[in-house]
């Protein structure tokens, strides 16, 4: 089984290598570091929020809202920013003020999944609703430059270590603890239980409760993380910039391998499925397919992605099932 | 248990009330609401997002959800809208965005239904897939210049009753049968609940729920056709909004989220309320927006209200099987 | 003997209903205590009490070891020594062998708290090696057999100290080669001094494994006795409070031939199985669990088409590609897995019992007719005696043999020819047990040509007119149930391999 879950990721791994040597022929700018290291930029944002995903898809949850918790956060610490003083504090401030903006919005989410046992995508639809139609009446949707931003922060979202942009390191971190958490922690574990078989998890002890109200406080304070990339990448806050990014996210997940009945996924796989993506976009741009068409390629990869990714299942469940004939 | 059945049934009847309730509220204090300028558009307003909704609720009984539900209706407007201005006759215009809303379906269905994954993730890509289809055909232009008959259907009336009014009535109609008085309506709510077991029982399963994708499919055209007729134009984010609004006004409806429950009158009923809360804070000049944190709301709290209601009912059911 | 447990003065009631009143049970240290009952006697109500699931009413009294002590929750019944195996195993079917055994105990008490895997391995390896049986730690639970995860679920409640299991139903996935297995282990644990709890329908084998007895009726508590001053009919007369008459059914006389199987073959299924099925006629198969008999069976119904060989049905050939074809021909099937494959639990009785006959129900322009298909409903519920006669109850609220009851009726709603029929009575009580047999050969007495499925050697002997035996796929003997015996039976289900066991078994 191990190989089979090593597989698994593998399989992603060979689709996105195999992506990338497609891409390379059509155009060999795709191979340079330049390049290279501008997709990982780009698309930080989703990974980061896609490992948050990756817990809540594993319990056989999900968050519909976590498009809508971000851009929240980044006007709450675009607002934040106007009035903090040009010091490296202020970049403490934001990062502070995110987090906890992001997970009580987070816990608001498993507050009503906990205490009144309503399905996850319900409660998501409706804070959903509720924050985005609270953002836009707030901000009018108007767009937040990033002039007035201290200098502070524009310096931190251009810091560079070897040549690569702070925003990959974020995502890296976090990606590391989500997977230290996953696999090290009592947590982690019972996040994973939760997900095979919430009946039995409850009767080994594991409080479903508070697992419940840690993805979805962490899947908010990973927002809040994703919040200040975002700020950083764009340099201004766009109120209405990550409309419908919630469902990028989760084909990130999924194509990543994580089972949406619960039960299976790993930060290895969310991350290449990550990739696969941002690599998928800006293979479509370097090979200059018209704007308008390219979702087409990305449509059909999660469709054919999550298709054959089913049938294997059901064919290695046909395969257990058989009995010995003599 | 027949106390416990009465109560069933009344959680349909209940919405009905509030239904009421609020109109009778709105109507003593929102200033212009009973105006016939304020009736009529909320006439008008009501039956596409009325179909969608059913089309979603008829997905969520089998326990899936079609994300890809109103990019269909997109795609099969522009397509209409490009006949249409292409110069086609209406009924040649319409098959064309029956075509494709058919072919649409037939997409998802066979994913779901004959290959078996996951409907929330195949309807995930395939509403990727549509975007970008529509996308690709108008370049992110909307489409528009109709012959003055087809703006009828939208904006036309028999009397005082809108044609799209009718239209979404018998569309109600239509479901309500199907649902509760065919086979396939039967099978669409035993699978919902236990799609082995109903397979067992000899119906064959994967056909019924491939017709629901298709049936889904003949709605969201229906709703396209009166999208485009009334607002004359058609672009890639038509009726998007109604996305996520379907799926609440199904819920709020009273349709189990994990399926094999929802009937069509609590969807007409939810639909309703969401118009009226809609049409009477315009009224009272709340943006728009704050609509959609009400909705918000509305959701949440009913679900809130289903959660002590369910929690009495079980007490009930221990003590009624008791007696 | 001091006891371990000591359970006095156990009542509990639910809004409206006493489901236990002043029951009593008492455990000594590693003793099999067995405790029996019919459906709705109370047995899973007092073990929820004891697993911390449920509150008894005020005025009981709980010791271990001779100290009063409170289970408040499930966690409190772990800590204090007491695992209960439930029907299910509560497995986790994506974590591993060993994280299946350490979850919850070893793992730590506090959520964040670090997962030592080092430990964790040690800790399972050590169970598994009690338990006396090999498995690789790093397999997930998915990919073992039943019997192998019911090893697993041993093994956790030894990582977690237990001084007492309770093992609810543990034998009905099992077959009788695996229940020679979990004998052994349970004798391993009795020496080390663990008492068990064991819930089971099977009489039988309860004789084997149980040292005392402890039964239940209508919530009351009838006695506890040594399993020395008991017998199987004096448990069933307490059981039932009446003595129960062992029915012999007469064998009527067969007609034409329904159905002819010849040399049907699936990969990985069964291969080159023959038989024959007359009207009037119910043949047994039997066999150890996974010998390919559901599997042949699903072949038949058109759930699983096989690969090769022919089926004449009535007459024709027939080429079983789906259910739908299956039940429009007259061919029945009940399943093994009631609740999962058999009824649909959160619907109507209603809607269960009719989904099969739908077309017959239509009136004017091909709609159901409400009016006939509640009588329908009705009349199959009446003839049935399915209780409660409510048909707008969901199928949830029944008990197990009424929801047998209710699979039943929506087949006899198309008047089958065939019914084909996969473990008729697994896990239902005595008195339904007897009304569906007698059902059973009713049915066969007007014409229909039965197949039943069944490990239940009492049943297979007792119901069928012929009975084959399967064995790795294949059929490999055929009795008429006159002159055949239990034993003769188990001598071929086990043929060649296993002799050791076959003979044991025969012994017991």
């Amino acid at each position: 089984m191990k190989n089979i879950l090593k597989t698994k990721e593998l399989g992603i791994g060979a689709i996105l290598l195999l992506v990338c040597i497609i891409i390379t022929l059509i155009n060999p700018v795709f191979l340079t570091a330049d390049n290279l290291a501008d997709v990982l930029k780009a698309n930080a944002v989703l990974g980061i929020l896609a490992v948050g995903m990756t817990l809540i898809i594993i319990t056989g949850g999900i968050d519909v809202s976590v498009a809508a918790v971000t851009s929240a956060v980044a006007v709450a610490i675009g607002h934040l920013m106007l009035y903090l003083p040009d010091h490296p504090v202020s970049l403490v401030v934001v990062f502070a003020a995110a987090v906890f903006a992001g997970t009580l919005l987070g816990m608001i989410n498993g507050f009503f999944i906990v205490k009144f046992s309503i399905p996850p995508i319900v409660v998501t639809l409706g804070t959903l609703s509720i924050i985005s139609g609270a953002l836009l009446f707030i901000t009018n949707g108007n767009y937040m430059s990033g002039a007035n931003f201290p200098e502070v922060f524009t310096a931190f979202s251009k810091y560079e270590i070897f040549g690569i942009s702070i925003l990959i390191y974020i995502l890296l971190f976090f990606s590391l603890i989500t997977w230290g958490i996953l696999k090290y922690t009592v947590i982690g574990r019972s996040i994973y239980a939760f997900g095979g078989n919430s009946v039995s998890a409850v009767r080994v002890g594991i409080s479903m409760k508070k697992v419940q109200y840690f993805i979805y406080g962490y899947m908010g304070f990973l927002a809040g993380i994703a919040a200040v990339t975002q700020t950083a990448y764009i340099r201004a806050v766009d109120p209405n910039g990550l409309l419908g990014f919630e469902l990028t996210v989760i084909a990130a997940v999924v194509i990543g391998g994580a089972s949406i009945l619960g039960g299976n996924g790993s930060i290895a796989g969310t991350l290449l499925g990550t990739l696969l993506l941002g690599v998928m976009q800006n293979g479509l741009i370097l090979a200059r397919v018209d704007s308008y068409w390219q979702n087409l390629v990305t449509g059909t990869v999660i469709i054919l992605a999550v298709s054959y990714d089913h049938l294997q299942k059901k064919r290695i469940d046909a395969q257990t099932a058989q009995i010995e004939v003599k | 248990m027949k106390l416990l059945k009465t109560i069933r049934l009344s959680k349909e009847n209940t919405l009905g009330f509030v239904l009421l309730g609020m109109f009778l509220l709105m109507a003593l204090f929102v200033p212009n609401f009973l105006s016939a300028g304020n009736i009529k558009n909320m006439m008008f307003q009501l039956p596409e997002f009325g179909i969608l909704s059913l089309a979603m609720m008829v997905v969520i009984i089998t326990s899936g959800i079609d994300l890809s539900l109103t990019y269909r209706a997109a795609l099969s407007g522009v397509i209409i809208a490009m006949a249409l201005s292409a110069g086609a006759a209406i009924p040649v215009a319409i098959m064309f965005g029956l075509l494709a809303a058919v072919l649409c379906g037939l997409l998802n269905g066979f994913f779901i239904a004959i290959v078996g994954v996951s409907p929330i993730l195949i309807t995930l890509g395939s509403m990727i897939l549509f975007e970008s289809i529509s996308l690709g055909l108008t370049k992110g232009n909307s489409v528009s210049g109709f012959p003055p008959e087809y703006r009828v259907i939208g904006n036309g009336a028999v009397g005082a009753v809108p044609i799209s009014l009718l239209i979404f009535l018998l569309v109600a109609v239509i479901t309500a049968m199907l649902l509760n008085r065919t086979k396939w309506g039967r099978g669409v709510y035993m699978a919902g609940s236990n799609p082995v077991a109903t397979l067992f029982s000899g119906i064959n399963t994967k056909r019924v729920l491939l017709l629901v994708y298709l049936y889904g499919a003949l709605l969201t055209c229906v709703a396209a056709v009166i999208m485009t007729s009334r607002y004359n134009s058609a672009r890639v984010d038509l009726g998007s909004s109604y996305l996520l609004q379907s799926v609440a006004a199904a819920v709020l409806g009273g349709t189990n989220i994990q399926g094999g429950y929802g009937k069509v009158i609590g969807t007409v009923y939810a639909v309703g309320i969401f118009q009226l809360i809609s049409s009477g804070l315009n009224l009272l000049g709340t943006p728009r927006t704050f609509v959609s944190v009400l909705m918000g709301v509305i959701l949440i709290l009913v679900l809130m209200m289903n959660y002590y209601y369910d929690k009495l009912a079980d007490k009930k059911e221990t003590a009624g099987a008791a007696a | 003997m001091n006891h371990f447990l000591e359970m006095r003065h156990i009542s509990k009631t639910f809004p409206g209903v006493k489901a236990l009143h002043d029951v009593q049970l008492l455990i000594k240290p590693g003793e099999v205590h067995a405790l029996i009952g019919e459906n709705g006697a109370g047995k899973s109500t007092l073990m929820k009490i004891l697993a911390g699931v449920l509150q008894p009413d005020d005025g009981a009294e709980i010791k271990l070891d001779g100290e009063a002590a409170a289970i408040e929750k499930p966690l409190d019944a772990a800590e204090k020594g007491i695992s209960i195996i439930y029907q299910d195993l509560s497995l986790f079917p994506n974590l591993s062998v060993a994280e299946n055994i350490c979850i919850g105990k070893t793992f730590g008490r506090s959520l964040f708290s670090r997962v030592n895997w080092k430990t964790v391995r040690e800790t399972a390896k050590k169970a598994m090696a009690e338990v006396g049986v090999k498995l690789d730690l790093n397999t997930p639970a998915e990919r073992l057999s039943i019997a192998k995860q019911q090893m697993v679920a041993i093994a956790r409640a030894i990582a977690f100290q237990s001084k007492l299991i309770v093992m609810d139903e543990p034998t009905s996935a099992l077959s009788n080669t695996e229940i020679e297995m979990l004998y052994r282990i349970i004798e391993n644990l009795k020496a080390q001094g663990i008492a068990i709890i064991f819930i089971s329908h099977k009489l039988n084998e309860l004789f084997k494994v149980a040292d005392s007895f402890t039964v239940l009726r209508d919530g009351n508590y009838i006695g506890t006795y040594e399993s020395s001053e008991i017998n199987e009919d004096k448990l069933i007369a307490l059981m039932v409070g009446r003595e129960l008459v062992k029915e012999k059914y007469e064998k009527h006389p067969t007609g034409d031939s329904l159905l002819e199987v010849k040399c049907l073959s699936k990969r990985g299924n069964f291969k080159n199985v023959s038989f024959t099925l007359k009207s009037g006629e119910i043949v047994g198969i039997t066999g150890l669990v996974g010998s390919g008999r559901t599997e042949l069976v699903q072949a038949v119904f058109g759930l699983n088409p096989p690969d090769e060989g022919e089926i004449v049905l009535y007459g024709k050939p027939y080429k079983p590609v789906s259910a739908e074809k299956s039940v429009k021909l007259g061919i029945a099937y009940v399943p093994e897995n009631r609740q999962r494959e058999g009824v649909v639990l959160k619907q109507s009785l209603t809607n269960n019992m009719t989904i099969t006959c739908l077309e017959k129900l239509k009136y004017r322009i091909g709609l159901i007719d409400f009016s006939q298909e509640k009588r329908l409903a009705e009349y199959y519920m009446e003839s049935l005696d399915i209780r409660p006669r409510i048909p707008e109850m969901s199928a949830e609220q029944l008990s197990g043999g009424n929801q047998q009851k209710v699979v039943l009726a929506k087949w006899m709603a198309i008047h089958p020819r065939i019914l084909i029929i996969d473990e008729p009575t697994n896990g239902i009580d005595v008195g339904a047990k007897s009304e569906i047999h007698r059902l059973l050969r009713n049915l066969a007495k007007e014409g229909m040509g039965i197949i039943m499925v069944s490990s239940e050697l009492p049943e297979i002997l007792n119901v069928s007119d012929r009975i084959l035996v399967m064995r790795h796929g294949r059929i490999h003997g055929e009795f008429s149930a006159a002159s055949a015996t239990q034993e003769m039976i188990m001598s071929v289900a086990f043929k060649g391999k296993e002799d050791e066991k076959a003979e044991s078994l025969q012994n017991a």
